[in-house]
This record gives structure tokens, C-alpha cells and sequence, in this order.
């Protein structure tokens, strides 16, 4: 049996993404966990850890955001090929390798198999490489299979993985590093960490990171907790010094280059509504508006006809 | 006398730029060293001021980026007024105060009375914070500070002839302001803002080539660290000597800001992709293409109007 659970802190969101995906590709005898999140994702997580753990026939638990919608009528079956391996302990659509901090995605990412939706600025999409290989041909790198870590937004967890491992609370995090933390907890205990062609879709804000400060306090308390593994064992005796001028040289480099990004996406703005002002402005459009206003007036006549 | 020089590595941009300003404010019995850039940035300005130095009536050598043009017409009033304490060994219109390394501006700027003018979508401006007199911001004063933007630094006699830029820094650019103003303040000497107007012809892509720009920020660290108090200090969130803590942290800020990097480029190509979106419609719309001969005429017109008078 396949579980499905959610940590739900905002049932409008559940029930138009998580909720409609689970409705999608649930099975007959699938139990659905949608509970109110308790303090940390990582608490809430763990509870719903418990929950899926009582089921003897438990073939693997999909621990997703509220914000995910499963896209893809073979979820289950692609899940169960992807769990088929009983080294595997946790699948996602998303992963990297070689990540050596939460910022996984500063690894190598060889898949993902996600849309970023988002509602701003008129709404879009912004397809990751893999989500529409029929009409984008996936790169090179594209490959799914085994990764040092997935994006949390979508974990699939094996039995094993379910009734063994727990989402770290002593982290002391709401939201972030908590599948980079899991993916480590797995591949520490020899299990197998992979992603599957899972079709998602995230519908999610184009603001990325929304609180700096909590995201800085898990990267340093993640790296505090892995670093001293032997997976990291060329770090083991660092030149701190060294490391701190050269981080802090990096780190400013990064902001300087995110204000000159935020320049430029400000100017390319101006040009596009300087353009549009212009159009606006111009005698034929002002002397065409009436021309618009009765073609409007006749569609809308149209659908209404049509519609009823 | 007021001397200027430029280290010029593209002569158009310092004729449209640097050279009308510098035609502008100069004075009669100016001199202007426009020299051909050798190497780097700190050995171009050491020429530049062994240029200047045998200059016996000099009151200060002005060196300007190619991309800067002045705009102030009462420049040297204003670069002598500021000189007329002799304790003030550089002045620039741009300055901070508490900087702890190359990225000055994430200190406290103090003053920048200047335009950030770009080619880049069709051209624009970025105004900074005091480039117009009114409606200045609470914190906006000219005065002492700890570092001053490089585009343009006016050095006083003393200056140009008991300083150097630090070639050993081995940066083709950058760095070089906040050495040479720590080296004027190691000297007992002030650092100071003055009310120029200058225009910053520049792109909107700040940093080029960030290892370059990265190995300056280290390089300037290791030479001022416990030499002059604050730099090489952290910005927050660790002890100045917890070296473990400080790595791990910026570790992490790099990796926040790396990420709110591609947040804010979403957000354009969103934004972007909204207006184009828009432009698209109106130009697929039938009121719009119906109208198109009426456009081209008028733009024929215009331009037999504009021929004419030409």
C-alpha cells in the first residue's frame, strides 16, 4: 500500500494542489494523511512518519508539500519500479550530485522532472529540463538514478526508510535542510538515495527564499552535523582562516551580483513598459479605441451566448 | 592648478565620456593626462601621479574612469574648497563609513552624488541616493568617511606625492580605492565627500568577472587585517576571531544570496514574459495592423521634416 501525506498549513492550498494530485494517483487501499502542521515540518513530518509506520502492508510513504500536485497517472507504478531496489530507502523527482550542503542544487542536478508554476506577474510556468522531454529534449547530464540528494517538496520513502530514519528536530528549523538531512541520515546508514520520472508540479511563489536568516542558521547547523562524516574527509582539518576570507569574498561577490541582476531586470522592465506607454500614446491606438471597445463588447456578448 | 588623468583602455568611451567632462570643468591652466592604460589599474594611476608629482603649483590631481563624465560645472570650487583643510588627502563623491572590505558599499554610504547612466533595454538611469540636492535622505551628509568609489578621486599635493597605488595587490581593478584610502588614513590623513555631480556611464553588470573581483576582496583583507580597526571584520552573525564561526556563516550567506540570485532572476524573466505578452497582443491586435500605414506615413514625414532641417 502507498500512503500519501501532507503537513498542511494552509487547507485552501492543499486542497487545490496536494489534495487534487493524491485524488489523481491514489490507489484503492492508498491511506492519505492531510494533517495540520505541528511546529516544524521536521515535527510534522515525523508524525506523519509514525502514522504510515503502523501499516504492515506499507510499500512506501510520498511526503509532499502543500503546494505539489502530482501530474502523473503512473506515479505508483513508477514508484514501485523505482522501490523494486531494497537498498533504495527514498525517491524523488528531483537530485544532484556531489551536493555538499543543503544548496543541493549547487551540486550536480541530473534530474527533475518538475514545473515551477507560479502566480505572479500574470502567472506562468517555468518547466525544469526534464518535465516535457517531447517538447524540450532533456540535456546530456539528464539521467535518473542514484544522487546524493532530492528536493524535499516530493520524498517517496521506502518501509525501511519510514520505520528507521527520522527527520532531525534537534536542527531546531521550521522548513529548510530537512531532505538534504534525510538524504544523509540514508546514504549513512548504506541505503540508496534516487530520483524517478515523477511528473510534479510546484506551484510555488517566484520568491525563493523567503526568510535568509533561518535558511543561513540550517546551512551552518547542517554543515556543523555532516561536516565531521567521513564523506567530507577532505575537510576534516580545515584552514578556517583561509576558508572564512575566502567565503566572506564570495558571499559579497553574490550580493553585488544579485544587485546588478535586479538592475538589469529593471531596466529590461522599463524598456518593455516604455514600449507599451508609447503604443498607448500613439494617435492610431487612441483613434482605434472604439474600433476595440465594440469588439470587446461583441465577445463578450459571444461567450456569454455561448457559455449559457 | 587642477590636473586630471584617465588610464583609457577604450578611447571611444573615454571620448564620450570622460573627455567633455573633463573639457568642461577644466581650467585654463589645467593639465590633462589622457594616458593609454598599462596594465593594470594601480600601475596606470602610479604613472599618472609621477605625471603630476613634478607639477610645482599643483592643488590636485583628479583621476576619473573613461565611463565617468563631471557634469558639475563648479567642480574645482568645490575639489578646492574641500582641500582647503590640509589634513584631507583624497576626496571623491562617493564614500562610506564603518567599510570592512573591497565591497564598500555595504557599509554605511554616506554620500553619492551621482547617476548610474546605462545602454543596456534601450538606456536609462539609476540615480543614487544624493545626485539631486532635494529631498535628500536623513543620513546623506558630505564629510569624513572611511573609503571612497574609485571612479573618480581627487588627490591633494600630499597625496600624489607621498602615496602609491599598491601594485602588489595584483588586481587588474578593483581594490584599489579602499587601499589607497586606508593608506591616506594610515598616514593621519582624511578621506572626505564633496557634493560633485558626476554621471557613471556604466553596464548594469556590476561585476564582470567575480574570481578576479573575489581574490581582490581577500588579497585587501590579508593586507589591512589588524592594521586599521574594522577591516577584515565580519559583516554580522560571528566573533571578528571565531574564524570556524565567520567560514561557516558567509559559507551559508553566499549560498543564500546565490539563490535569492535566481529568485530575482525569475521574477524578471516573469515580469518580462508579462509584458511581452502584452506588447504581443497589441501588435497582433486588428486595430493596430490596420493603422500601420498610417504610421509609416507619419515616420516618412517625421523623417523628410528632420532631413530638411538637417
Amino acid at each position: 500500500m502507498i500512503a500519501f501525506g501532507c503537513a498542511v498549513t494552509r487547507p485552501d492550498d492543499y486542497d487545490r494542489w496536494a489534495g487534487r494530485g493524491i485524488a489523481l494517483v491514489r490507489e484503492g487501499d492508498s491511506a492519505v494523511y492531510p494533517n495540520s502542521s505541528a511546529g516544524s515540518i521536521f515535527r510534522a513530518y515525523n508524525l506523519l512518519l509514525d502514522l504510515a509506520g503502523a501499516h504492515e502492508d506499507l510499500e512506501a510513504l510520498v511526503l509532499m508539500h502543500q503546494d505539489v500536485e502530482i501530474v502523473d497517472p503512473d506515479f505508483c507504478a513508477k514508484l514501485r519500479a523505482a522501490l523494486s531496489d531494497d537498498e533504495v530507502a527514498l525517491v524523488g523527482c528531483v537530485g544532484a550530485l556531489d551536493a555538499r550542503s543543503m544548496a543541493w542544487w549547487e551540486g550536480a542536478v541530473t534530474w527533475a522532472s518538475f514545473t515551477h508554476r507560479y502566480y505572479e506577474h500574470g502567472g506562468g510556468e517555468l518547466p525544469a529540463f526534464a518535465m516535457h522531454p517531447d517538447r524540450v529534449p532533456p540535456p546530456a547530464y539528464a539521467r535518473t538514478g542514484e544522487v546524493d540528494s532530492i528536493d524535499g517538496f516530493m520524498m517517496a520513502l521506502s518501509p525501511w526508510a519510514v520505520r528507521n530514519l527520522r527527520f532531525d528536530e534537534s536542527l531546531g528549523q521550521r522548513l529548510h535542510g530537512y531532505d538534504y538531512d534525510l538524504c544523509r541520515q540514508a546514504r549513512a546508514a548504506g541505503h540508496k538515495v534516487v530520483t524517478a520520472d515523477l511528473k510534479v508540479v510546484h506551484h510555488h511563489s517566484l520568491e525563493l527564499l523567503a526568510d535568509p536568516e533561518n535558511w543561513i542558521a540550517a546551512y551552518v547547523a547542517l554543515i556543523d552535523k555532516w561536516e565531521q562524516q567521513p564523506v567530507d574527509a577532505e575537510a576534516t582539518a580545515p584552514d578556517w582562516r583561509a576558508r572564512a576570507v575566502h567565503a566572506e569574498a564570495e558571499a559579497a561577490a553574490a550580493r553585488t551580483l544579485r544587485v546588478s541582476l535586479h538592475m538589469q531586470a529593471g531596466a529590461r522592465e522599463r524598456e518593455l513598459q516604455r514600449e507599451l506607454d508609447e503604443m498607448r500614446a500613439s494617435a492610431s491606438w487612441r483613434a482605434t479605441a472604439p474600433l476595440r471597445w465594440v469588439a470587446g463588447r461583441l465577445r463578450s456578448r459571444r461567450e456569454a451566448g455561448s457559455g449559457g | 592648478m587642477i590636473a586630471f588623468g584617465c588610464s583609457i583602455t577604450a578611447p571611444d568611451v573615454y571620448a564620450r565620456c570622460a573627455e567633455p567632462g573633463l573639457r568642461r570643468v577644466a581650467e585654463p591652466d589645467s593639465r590633462i593626462f589622457a594616458n593609454a592604460a598599462a596594465g593594470s589599474l594601480f600601475r596606470s594611476y602610479n604613472l599618472l601621479m609621477e605625471m603630476a608629482r613634478p607639477l610645482q603649483d599643483l592643488e590636485a590631481l583628479v583621476l576619473v574612469h573613461q565611463d565617468a563624465e563631471i557634469v558639475d560645472s563648479d567642480f574645482c570650487g568645490k575639489l578646492r574648497a574641500a582641500l582647503t583643510d590640509p589634513d584631507v588627502g583624497v576626496v571623491g563623491c562617493v564614500g562610506a563609513i564603518d567599510v570592512r572590505n573591497i565591497a564598500w558599499w555595504e557599509g554605511s554610504v554616506t554620500w553619492a552624488s551621482f547617476t548610474h547612466r546605462y545602454r543596456e533595454f534601450g538606456g536609462g538611469e539609476i540615480e543614487s541616493v544624493s545626485w539631486r540636492n532635494s529631498g535628500l535622505a536623513a543620513y546623506a551628509r558630505t564629510g569624513e568617511v572611511d573609503t571612497l568609489d574609485g571612479f573618480v578621486l581627487a588627490l591633494s599635493p600630499w597625496a600624489v606625492r607621498n602615496l602609491r597605488f599598491d601594485e602588489d595587490l595584483g588586481s587588474q581593478i578593483h581594490g584599489y580605492d579602499l587601499d589607497f584610502c586606508l593608506q591616506v588614513r594610515e598616514a593621519g590623513h582624511k578621506v572626505m565627500t564633496a557634493d560633485f555631480k558626476l554621471v557613471h556611464h556604466h553596464s548594469l553588470k556590476l561585476v564582470t568577472d567575480p574570481e578576479v573581483w573575489i581574490n581582490a576582496h581577500m588579497k585587501v583583507a590579508d593586507k589591512w587585517e589588524g592594521r586599521m580597526p574594522g577591516i577584515g571584520l565580519p559583516n554580522y552573525g560571528a566573533a571578528a576571531g571565531d574564524w570556524k564561526q565567520r567560514a561557516r556563516r558567509a559559507e551559508a550567506e553566499a549560498g543564500a544570496s546565490r539563490l535569492e540570485r535566481m529568485s530575482v532572476q525569475m521574477q524578471g524573466e516573469a515580469r518580462e514574459r508579462q509584458l511581452q505578452d502584452e506588447l504581443d497582443l497589441m501588435l497582433a491586435s486588428t486595430s493596430w495592423k490596420l493603422t500601420e500605414p498610417l504610421r509609416r506615413l507619419n515616420a516618412w514625414r517625421n523623417a523628410r521634416r528632420n532631413g530638411s532641417r538637417g
